[in-house]
């Protein structure tokens, strides 16, 4: 079971990527796309099509987005997935940092796509201070 | 033993490791292998060990005193092979 993080910025997908992968190990296949069409913030509904494609294999993965528009756009990219790659992504409706570090410790874990889903899902609730 | 009796350690992290980012990762994914529910004391906080953002939350800086405690039918496993754990984290 992967992670796709979907953010407005490339570097702040790549830099969470690396954060996860140092806490829950290197064995979680990890999806990044981020940023619009020429290195602009914003979100490419292409690339977000083909990451998700790339993720949708396997056991799939849990897909984690930023906000607005890279919700928008893994919501049309979802459309356009064949029935049996849809199936295998599970959407969460998570904060992007505290809900990527736990899918990802969750899935290293070999847990299943409803417990990484519910423990990305979860992070909303768990207190900084 | 009964499996419903809870069991605790006590347990130092290294002085020069924080639990924090991978050595974190590497407790939860431990804590996350038993089956017995698990959880990690320091500094007045509690956290569900096999949570990381709860394990985070602690803060627990490197030479924090840990109170580890479990249980369920492995707790016993689950404790010794946490507290080596964490005596060994790097």
């Amino acid at each position: 079971m992967g992670l796709v993080i979907v953010s407005h910025s490339a570097p702040l997908a790549a830099g969470l990527a690396e954060l996860v992968a140092q806490v829950a190990g290197a064995d979680v296949p990890i999806e990044v796309v981020g940023g619009g069409p020429g290195g602009t913030l914003g979100t490419d509904g292409e690339r977000v099509l083909e990451a998700l494609r790339r993720a949708a294999h396997g056991s799939g993965a849990v897909v984690l987005m930023d906000l607005g528009s890279s919700v928008l756009a893994v919501k049309a990219a979802l459309a356009e997935l064949a029935d049996d790659e849809r199936g295998r992504l599970r959407v969460a409706d998570a904060p992007l940092v505290e809900g990527a570090i736990a899918a990802g410790v969750t899935a290293s874990t070999g847990d299943d796509a409803n417990g990484v889903l519910r423990a990305a899902e979860e992070a909303r609730h768990v207190g900084k201070l | 033993m009964s499996a419903s009796s809870e069991l605790a350690v006590l347990v130092r992290l290294p002085a020069e490791v924080a639990l924090h980012a991978r050595p974190a990762g590497v407790f939860v994914r431990e804590a996350a292998r038993a089956a017995a529910e698990i959880r990690v004391e320091a500094n007045g906080r509690s956290a569900n060990a096999k949570s990381i953002l709860d394990v985070l939350a602690l803060g627990a800086t490197g030479g924090t005193e840990l109170a580890i405690s479990a249980c369920g039918a492995d707790a016993a496993e689950a404790l010794e092979r946490l507290s080596q754990l964490v005596a060994h984290l790097t």
